[in-house]
């Protein structure tokens, strides 16, 4: 077939060398590649081995006749445009011939317009066949891949978490995934089942409403609620108009049900620390307030003690609440992981050393003994070292706060495969086994009739635990209400993954 | 009705407790306070006093729900007013307003107050109070 680089490519078979030879000049001469055959057998090996645009066959041949060589290049070659010349035609051979799938017949003798007028018309039918097959091909690569689409869409519609839901503007089922059902509380649905009436109230009054509107608006709503069968999960449900074709009306409508329980969950225990909060930052405030409008009453009788007492009651409310508003940033920070850590070794025994003679000044006020042992090998971690510090130190001041006067801190440092395990036991007032459980928990200080004079935030071992974990280390804490408290860090020696 | 200038102050903070004892003294009251509900029941029945004005938040949330309940149903505790002051309700999820019936006729307080409690409300409601049992 002709294209832009390639004429168009002729076979010629013909016993007679003359007519083969001119009719060959007169093809080319015209811009023709043309290729000869001087027998049948020839010209069959030629005609199938190659998709030749036209083909011109003489019926006469000595060999193989003419017909038979069509019949061979048509079987292989459907496409390549047969004509059959002879200088005289039988109505026999030329049914069969036409038959077999000639195009049609070219009288001997010829002129050269008549032959290049009948080569161009087989040409353009050519290149008609060729452009039907391309359009064909074309039309089933795409139909293939329209059900290759459709099955992978519906294979991902099925494996959505979220439930999908469609209905036509009778509130008809169309199409639904599992999750549908199980967000949207059904059982089995049916395709057409009219379904308005089955699907939660929420959602019922919203369907109902989008499907009685006259014009289609590109406007979807969204409801929460929990499921009548399961009141501890909470969905949202989004309903979205599906417009009809020139999205004048409303086609149906796209339900998608979300499981939105752990978000509800997490937004209650946000608002829950937001109230906490407040409360702790507010205590001291009124009680500093507190202080002040009574030194500032002129009706109050006041002795320069109660004075002074006072102010110095109040300022040690503020300060505490400075110190309460640095260990919730800190806890942000640990949170949103925006603490700048330098990491470098340090030497736990020599680190917890200094933190036992800090305390002591602490200690010896209600004469309480700290012991530290730690074996020979060396106890070294990677970590920052201010966290590590203020680890020790918030654990070693609990040890002292919360124990009885004569008390006992033992420390001690031990290694255990990879971990170094750092010990802090006390004679203490203990815990509750109820009290345990929220030991590391925001703003949770132990209240009873011995803990009421001592101060603190109910940060400090929050903090201790999120640092911990930051580490991939583990806190672990043994209680006996009335007898002590052992809290058992571990540490890894080698940072890991960060 | 006369009663006898004696009220019981319960509260966690001893901040707090101090700055109230001084207030109600000066109005002539003699003040008892109490540092944790138990200690606060205790008190309750040696010291006899006219009215209790106990914080919500101690030991527990709700700390001051229980006390309230205890003394409403003591004898000695029906006669007279009971005040639960906190600061939590308007921050919490604590919404009195959305208590039942049955909640609020459990725990029997006279009256649940924002904190900071202004003493001159406190005085006006105990007064209010002895007079609608004498009327």
């Amino acid at each position: 077939m002709e294209d832009s680089d390639h004429p168009a490519r002729i076979l010629l078979v013909d016993d007679e060398d003359y007519l083969r030879n001119g009719v060959k000049r007169i093809l080319q001469i015209e811009g023709f590649e043309v290729e000869t055959a001087e027998n049948g057998a020839e010209g069959i090996k030629k005609g199938t081995e190659f998709d030749f645009d036209v083909a011109l066959l003489d019926l006469k041949m000595p060999d193989i006749s003419g017909i038979e060589v069509l019949r061979m290049i048509r079987q292989a070659r459907p496409n390549t445009i047969c004509f059959m010349a002879t200088a005289y035609a039988s109505y026999e051979t030329a049914v069969e011939a036409t038959k077999l799938g000639a195009e049609g017949y070219i009288l001997k003798p010829f002129t050269p317009d008549e032959l290049i007028h009948n080569i161009e018309k087989g040409l353009q039918k050519r290149r008609l066949i060729l452009e039907a097959e391309r359009l064909k091909a074309d039309r089933e690569a795409r139909l293939l891949e329209l059900a290759f689409e459709r099955s992978r869409l519906n294979t991902i519609i099925n494996l959505l978490a979220d439930g999908v839901l469609v209905i036509n503007q009778f509130g008809e089922m169309v199409y639904y995934n599992p999750a549908a059902l199980r967000y949207l509380d059904l059982d089995v649905i049916l395709l057409a089942e009219e379904i308005l009436e089955i699907l939660p109230p929420e959602v019922k009054e919203i369907a109902q409403r989008m499907i009685s509107k006259e014009k289609f608006e590109v406007m979807g709503e969204s409801v929460q609620f929990k499921l009548s069968s399961n009141p501890d999960m909470f969905v949202e449900v989004t309903c979205s108009p599906i417009p009809d074709h020139d999205r004048k009306k409303i086609a149906g409508i796209v339900i998608v049900a979300k499981n939105i329980t752990q978000f509800k969950e997490i937004e209650q225990l946000k608002s829950q620390f937001v109230s906490m909060v407040s409360h702790e930052l507010k205590a001291p405030v009124a009680a500093t307030i507190g202080f002040l409008d009574i030194l500032l009453n002129p009706k109050m009788k006041l002795t320069d003690d109660q004075r002074s007492d006072f102010l110095n009651r109040s300022t040690a409310r503020l300060r505490s609440l400075l110190t309460m508003v640095n260990d919730l940033l800190d806890i942000s920070r640990i949170e949103l992981n925006t603490v700048k850590r330098e990491i470098v070794k340090i030497d736990l025994a020599s680190l917890v050393q200094e933190t036992v003679e800090m305390m002591q000044f602490e200690a010896a006020k209600k004469n309480i003994t700290i012991k530290f042992s730690a074996g020979e090998i060396p106890f070294t971690i990677e970590a920052d070292r201010l966290e590590i510090e203020r680890v020790i130190t918030n654990l070693m001041s609990n040890a002292v706060k919360y124990n009885k006067t004569d008390g006992e801190v033992l420390v001690s440092l031990k290694k255990k495969g990879a971990y170094i395990i750092l010990e802090i036991k006390d004679t203490g007032i203990g815990l509750k086994p109820e009290e345990k459980n929220r030991l590391f928990s925001e703003f949770f200080r132990a209240k009873n009739e011995f803990t009421k004079s001592i101060h603190g935030t109910g940060l400090g071992l929050s903090i201790v635990k999120k640092t911990i974990d930051y580490y991939s280390g583990k806190i672990e804490s043994e209680s006996e209400y009335g007898k002590g408290t052992t809290f058992r860090v571990f540490l890894p020696e080698k940072i890991l993954n960060k | 009705m006369n009663y006898e200038k004696k009220i019981l102050l319960v509260d966690d903070d001893i901040d707090i407790l101090e700055q109230n004892k001084i207030l109600f003294e000066a109005e002539g009251y003699t003040v008892e306070t109490a540092e944790t509900s138990n200690d606060g029941y205790e008190k309750f029945l040696t010291f006899k006093p006219a009215c209790a004005v106990i914080d919500l938040m101690m030991e527990e949330y709700d700390s001051g729900f229980v006390l309230a309940h205890k003394l409403k149903r003591h004898p000695l505790g029906k006669k007279m007013p009971v005040y639960i002051v906190t600061a939590v309700a308007n921050q919490t999820g604590l919404q009195f307003e959305s208590m039942t019936p049955e909640e609020q006729e459990w725990i029997n307080a006279d009256d649940i107050l924002n904190k900071p409690v202004e003493i001159e409300e406190i005085l006006s409601r105990i007064s209010d109070f002895y007079e609608n049992q004498s009327g």
